[in-house]
């Protein structure tokens, strides 16, 4: 074809979905990886506990006995169905049951997956599948199975044309590339993710996950979110919604060098106390005070303390001690490209703290080993934190450079390998980006 | 339910977002619609002027058939150069736009129905053509029709995908549209074939107004003497006719 079509993107993850075509610099649409079904038989929606668990395979792959139940043959209630903002909307009335096929990054429920893609494709993205290569990508230590599970449904219920599954991590590294800090573009590096719900340090080398080293934190978005509601139920302020709370968060909030010397300057400068207007669904409007926790919400990823019992280390701490765990011959690389990943990353300044706090404790141990040595001398170490303007959706970004590459196509595999080998030959894909490529 | 808009949501939902009076944002995306078509939604040299550029396979057929008066007269002033790359170029400036709100609406919807309006004009002209041919047809008995008037009008083939095409046919009693399937797979003919067979047993069983159709693997009638039409080897070419009257293909 004279005019190739865009490869399709596809970054499902635990929130949200991010859809799009290659070659566009934003996702065209991001929506919540929610799909809302009918309940069962006679059941008035909602998860309802006395209902026939739902197979977990899609049911070509259990030999049909997942669709045993009568009412799955009656009708048309499995196309019965809506997904992202449709599905929550839909959940609200009665009926319809929600449901989140992804849980912690991976695909619990095959079927509800399968639906979900089906209607992504087809009603949003509007293509045909076997015009499109796509592009999908896994969380770092996704068991194979599951690759299998996802080509399975890819290729036999969609016939589409390619199929290539990259590491979320290792399309963040790509998506850095577009800053101006990045002069190779390599793909080692430790990409710092954080998400709503869970933050993770993932080392990449070559390309490759060090699969052993990677640490995750369980202080993300959310947490940050809760924790400026408390700060502002603590005050008495006339509206401390949650959703109040995440526009606070996200309009508001920004990361100071030092938590003291902050506060000093608050205390000097009233102009930084802010106010928040809401605006309530029956018109009301109600304003609220926005003091420290304007620096207060992201320190709790460098002092954790202040928020959380239970988890202590401070997430400069962590990247530290995840490069010190990998290999020793890639951690000058680690150390020279941290990339930032996810939207808790996104607080201004967030990149020069972590950087600052890193190079401190590298520091610090250089001079530490060079008084035990004896008068040796290092040349120090580069330490180099990489903010870009893609952060928010770095993986479906990154996916997006690599996907309307010359040379993407040749990566992926096409159906006709697909029939000839089956579904365990997406257990391995050739290096998209990696050395030898351009 | 998977009903499928006629609408692209991605240009509807990306309109109503930029006309709501969102501060302006530079766009550049490329959207794929059905059929191998491409959409190109740009800002070009400021934010407020936003370029929106198809691509279709069969564009020369569609101007041949009437294309470029359907669209002007849907879209009339937002025309404009087409881009290097694509067929027909829409621009729109967002401090230029209807003030009324409906009249927006209305505009956004226009727009995201732009493939369905580019591919309407053979339709629209062999409706035309069907009304003519009707009143014409009507002057004469069974018997003593002269020669033309019995046989309808030419065909109108529409390439729309590599292997694909709509043919469309009027007549002096019906408009025909003959789609032409391929099927590679086994499987998949069999299944294609009791999926559209439903399509004729329909009139038969409940629905006494539903328009008629044939599924076949070898060239309709209508289709004699169209030059290009694939061989089928193994059977995996079918062609379904409909064969439609006005009032019912106006839903179309």
């Amino acid at each position: 074809m004279a005019n190739q079509t865009p490869a399709v993107v596809m970054d499902n993850g635990t929130g949200f979905s991010k859809l799009g075509f290659a070659g566009n610099d934003s996702p065209s649409f991001v929506f919540p990886t929610a799909i809302a079904t009918k309940g069962g038989v006679g059941g008035a929606g909602g998860s309802g506990s006395g209902r026939p668990a739902v197979a977990n395979k899609p049911s070509f792959l259990t030999g049909g006995a997942g669709g045993s139940n009568l009412s799955a043959k009656r009708g048309t209630e499995d196309l019965d169905f809506f997904i992202g903002d449709e599905a929550l909307t839909a959940a609200t009335g009665p009926g319809y049951g929600i449901h989140y096929p992804v849980r912690h990054g991976q695909v619990e429920n095959w079927d509800h997956m399968e639906r979900f893609w089906s209607n992504s494709i087809f009603k949003y993205l509007r293509v045909e599948p076997e015009d499109h290569y796509f592009l999908l990508t896994e969380p770092p230590l996704n068991p194979p199975e599951n690759r299998e599970n996802t080509a399975e449904i890819m290729f036999e219920s969609f016939n589409c044309a390619g199929l290539y599954i990259a590491v979320q991590a290792v399309l963040a590294l790509a998506a850095s590339w577009t800053s101006s800090k990045v002069s190779d573009r390599s793909l080692t590096g430790i990409v710092v993710d954080s998400g709503d719900g869970v933050t993770h340090v993932i080392p990449v080398a070559e390309g490759y996950v060090i699969g052993s080293s990677i640490k995750s934190i369980p202080i993300a978005g959310r947490d940050i979110t809760y924790f400026v509601q408390s700060l502002l139920r603590d005050r008495g302020e006339p509206d401390s919604s949650l959703k109040t709370a995440e526009r606070v968060k996200e309009e508001y909030c920004y990361v100071c060098p030092d938590m003291v010397k902050e506060f000093a300057k608050f205390d000097k400068e009233p102009n930084r106390f802010l106010k928040h207007t809401v605006t309530q669904p029956n018109g009301k409007t109600s304003t609220v005070d926005v003091g420290y926790e304007r620096f207060l919400a992201p320190e709790i990823f460098f002092n954790p303390e202040i928020w959380s019992s239970d988890f202590l280390t401070p997430l400069p701490t962590v990247v530290d001690g995840v490069i010190q765990q990998s290999p020793i011959d890639v951690r000058r690389g680690l150390y020279k490209n941290i990339v930032l990943s996810g939207g808790s990353t996104l607080y201004r300044d967030f990149g020069r703290r972590l950087q600052r706090d890193i190079k401190h404790m590298v520091d610090d141990r250089i001079r530490a080993s060079e008084a035990r040595s004896g008068g040796a001398r290092s040349g120090g170490l580069e330490v180099q934190v990489i903010s870009h303007k893609r952060q928010r959706h770095g993986p479906w970004f990154g996916g997006s450079l690599l996907g309307q590459t010359p040379e993407f196509r040749s990566y992926c595999h096409t159906k006709a390998e697909y029939d000839e080998i089956g579904p365990s030959i997406v257990r391995r894909f050739a290096l998209l980006g990696g050395p030898g490529s351009t | 339910m998977l009903l499928l808009d006629y609408q692209n949501v991605l240009i509807q939902s990306l309109l109503t977002e930029r006309f709501s009076g969102a501060p302006p944002v530079s766009i550049d995306q490329v959207v794929s619609d059905f059929d191998g078509v491409t959409f190109h939604l740009s800002t070009l040299e400021t934010k407020s002027k936003i370029l929106i550029s198809i691509a279709v396979k069969c564009f020369k057929e569609l101007l041949q058939y009437g294309a470029q008066d359907v669209l002007e007269r849907e879209y009339g002033p937002y025309i404009t150069t087409p881009e290097a790359g694509y067929d027909f170029s829409l621009i729109i400036d967002l401090q230029q736009l209807p003030e009324d709100a409906e009249a927006r609406e209305d505009l956004v919807r226009r727009v995201s129905l732009l493939k369905r309006n580019a591919m309407a004009a053979p339709f629209e002209r062999a409706f035309d053509d069907f009304a003519q041919r009707q009143e014409e047809a009507a002057k004469y008995t069974s018997e003593s029709a002269p020669e033309g008037v019995a046989e309808g009008g030419e065909v109108m083939a529409i390439h729309y995908r590599d292997e694909e095409a709509i043919y469309i046919k009027a007549s002096h009693d019906r408009v025909t549209v003959i789609f032409s399937t391929i099927f590679r797979e086994e499987t998949d003919r069999i299944f294609g074939k009791v999926f559209l067979q439903e399509f004729v047993d329909a009139r038969r069983r409940a629905i006494q107004n539903a328009p008629q159709v044939l599924f076949r693997n070898e060239p309709p009638l209508e289709l004699q003497g169209v030059r290009g039409l694939s061989k089928s080897t193994n059977g995996e070419i079918g062609y379904v006719t409909f064969g439609t009257v006005k009032n019912v293909a106006s839903q179309y």
